[in-house]
């Protein structure tokens, strides 16, 4: 079956550094793929890249199907709004609007139309909808962020940090939102985090150094994860000493 | 509705659309004083030798092109004051396109919301430009420069038409300041707005350079063209360096930054690295406060030049006419400018918070921002004294003369300005605790 996201030998730069190097990755529909690594390692600039928010300097991204490297903006766009959905750290949420009218974005920005009801019951939110979000705590603001990821069906949700303001029980609930769509609906999770807690919930786990991977492979439980990552940084940390 | 959206992402913030709409509202009373006034000549009752003294006295080209200018200027300021609205709505737009928003839609809500705040603007403009009417013809009558015939007219025709300028006026200013924020790749705005925006870039600065570059040559040229000549395109000399110094604004404040900070420390270091800091906000500001000092200056030392050296005095009327149009559109600049200067020191609410409550007391604070103010005022001061030297010496073929008095007041006043935008708006702004502040900025 063809990957939903597909990475073939890509570079970003920014000016002379770069923050990934030559990385290929390949995500089959339906797993729930974490990424982890220190800071700077490039995690976030290979979500970037997957995800069509940010062109590589060089090598080929295929999203949900279509070769998005040189798409054109509003085709990327509208490809995005369609078949993508977004859950960020923090800063996810326009917050002057309300609950419904934030998960509404998508389709409001001409996406296609989703189950209001049912996505908000399924986040656990059904009764909020006409709360401005502003008034709402953490965990909630996250759940609605989780719901207009997920009302477009789409084929792949991108995650950037998305327990990373919560407390950890709250942020088991947002992960187990996610695992349910992965579980339930078939949909492909990319996630990037620092947190073994937050990676435990994933299928495959890849982690990156200096803008390479350097591990890929099935998810342990988050106590390795959290020796692998350590083991990483400390590889990373002996490889720069020994540079300089 | 969809666009509705950005609408939505605007209201959050209160102050974004004040520069908008007083521009507008500025720039509506000019046109309607210009147009009322210019239909107010054309209808009076005149006998044929009145319409050629009143052809005479350029009154009803002045009318003219300075509606003209309002226009022009409600285009470039709209775009300006629009830009800094959006970039404290960057994150916001960078959601909105990562989420599926194209660039065209961020532009054509932008431009929308502009033209939405442009209809209440002109309402309101348009009264006030009646008065102002008035109150010209009156003067112009008064000083014997129009005959005692010519009544001032007002028409409620006029206002759709001051709406519908409004508006045109607002899309094209608002598609302007768009097009780059639109532009911007969802992710790098995600981290941009984290940090500060960039400079500009090389294609800004290179024809910055050019036009600053094409003046001083111009300015060369002119002064070995006969009087006459000269004076028509010395307006050039004008255009290309004010435009010029608009476009290298931000590289001009940091260049002044830069001369001053080794000689700083305290609290004017930390003004002197805020100026650099904000310098792209600041420049929105330095344009039309630039341009409104040259004016001013060239305007004043055009008359006063030749009554110091021959020692012959103007007829009154005619200086009358040409003083009180310039008054008008130096009153345009000035409210323009404080607009611009508000709307970027809000935009900074969060940092004068963190620097309270990093340890600077109130008091601190203001003081800090008052030199900035200070910096600010010098550096416009110099460019406009600069530009208007370019525009007069080979025009008047000699050293400019100003009236020490005309000289302190212009910088009192253009001091005021920037205190006005500034200063006020700070102490406003600091007046609750610092902490609440940035709790309510996080979100």
């Amino acid at each position: 079956m063809e990957p939903v996201v597909e990475l073939v030998d890509v570079t970003k730069r920014y000016g002379r550094a770069a923050a990934l190097d030559g990385v290929s990755l390949a995500v089959p529909a339906g797993t729930f793929v974490a990424v982890m690594g220190a800071t700077g390692s490039g995690k976030s600039t290979l979500l970037h890249c997957a995800a069509g928010l940010d062109r590589p300097s060089h090598g080929r991204v295929r999203l949900a199907g279509r070769d998005i490297t040189r798409m054109r903006e509003g085709r990327l766009t509208r490809l995005r709004r369609d078949r993508v959905g977004f859950v960020f750290q923090s800063y996810n949420l326009l917050s002057a609007l309300t609950v419904r009218q934030n998960v509404l974005l998508p389709s409001r920005l001409g996406g296609p139309r989703g189950d209001l009801d049912g996505v908000l019951r399924s986040v656990g939110l059904d009764g909020l909808a006409s709360r401005p979000v502003g008034e709402l705590s953490g965990g909630q603001r996250q759940r609605v962020a989780v719901a207009r990821a997920l009302i477009t069906r789409p084929a792949v949700v991108f995650a950037d940090e998305p327990t990373g303001a919560l407390d950890p029980s709250t942020g088991a609930t947002v992960l187990g939102l996610l695992r349910d769509a992965v579980d339930r609906d078939g949909v492909t999770v990319v996630m990037v985090t620092h947190d073994p807690g937050a990676a435990g919930f994933s299928d495959r786990l890849v982690l990156l150094r200096d803008g390479r991977i350097v591990a890929d492979g099935p998810t342990p439980d988050p106590v390795a994860i959290a020796e692998r990552l350590r083991a990483v940084s400390a590889a990373g940390l002996a490889g720069a000493g020994r540079a300089a | 509705m969809r666009a509705g959206i950005t609408a939505q992402a605007l209201r959050r913030h209160k102050w974004a659309l004040l520069g908008p709409t007083v521009t507008q509202c500025v720039a509506s009373t000019v046109i309607t004083m210009m147009v009322t006034t210019a239909a107010s000549l054309g209808a009076a009752p005149l006998s044929p030798a009145q319409r050629a003294a009143v052809e005479a006295t350029s009154v009803p080209e002045a009318a003219v092109a300075f509606a003209l200018i309002a226009v022009y200027m409600a285009i470039l300021l709209v775009g300006v004051t629009m830009n800094l609205a959006i970039a404290r709505q960057l994150r916001d737009i960078a959601l909105l396109r990562a989420i599926g928003a194209t660039p065209g839609r961020i532009r054509r809500s932008v431009a929308l919301q502009a033209a939405v705040v442009a209809v209440p603007a002109a309402g309101l403009g348009y009264p006030f430009g009646l008065g102002a009417g008035h109150a010209w013809v009156g003067g112009l009558t008064q000083h014997g420069v129009l005959p005692g015939v010519v009544a001032y007219a007002p028409s409620l025709a006029v206002l759709p038409m001051v709406i519908g300028i409004g508006i045109a006026t607002s899309v094209l200013g608002g598609l302007a300041a768009a097009v780059r924020p639109a532009r911007i790749r969802p992710a790098r705005a995600l981290t941009e707005a984290a940090t500060r925006r960039p400079g500009i870039g090389a294609p800004r600065a290179l024809a910055g350079a050019g036009l600053v570059v094409a003046g001083v040559v111009l300015s060369a040229v002119v002064a070995r063209q006969a009087p006459e000549r000269a004076g028509e395109n010395a307006f050039f000399v004008m255009l290309a360096m004010c435009v010029g110094v608009g476009l290298l604004g931000p590289v001009l404040l940091r260049g002044v930054a830069a001369r001053v900070r080794p000689f700083s420390r305290g609290i004017v270091r930390l003004a002197v690295d805020n100026v650099a800091a904000a310098s792209r906000a600041l420049s929105g500001a330095l344009v039309p406060l630039v341009l409104v000092v040259a004016f001013a200056l060239v305007k004043v030392a055009s008359h006063t030049t030749p009554a110091h050296r021959t020692g012959l005095r103007e007829p009154a009327g005619e200086l009358w006419t040409d003083y009180s149009g310039t008054a008008v559109y130096c009153a345009f600049a000035a409210i323009a400018a404080v607009a611009t200067l508000v709307t970027g020191l809000v935009g900074r609410q969060r940092d004068l918070a963190v620097t309270r409550l990093a340890g600077g007391t109130r008091r601190r604070v203001l003081a800090v921002v008052a030199w900035e103010a200070v910096l600010v005022t010098a550096t416009a001061l110099g460019l406009a004294a600069g530009i208007a030297g370019a525009v007069l010496v080979p025009v008047l073929r000699s050293a400019p003369y100003v009236p020490f008095g005309y000289l302190l007041a212009g910088v009192a006043l253009t001091a005021g300005v920037v205190a006005a935008g500034t200063l006020a708006p700070a102490v406003a702004l600091t007046r609750g605790r610092p902490v609440h502040v940035v709790a309510a900025a996080v979100e």
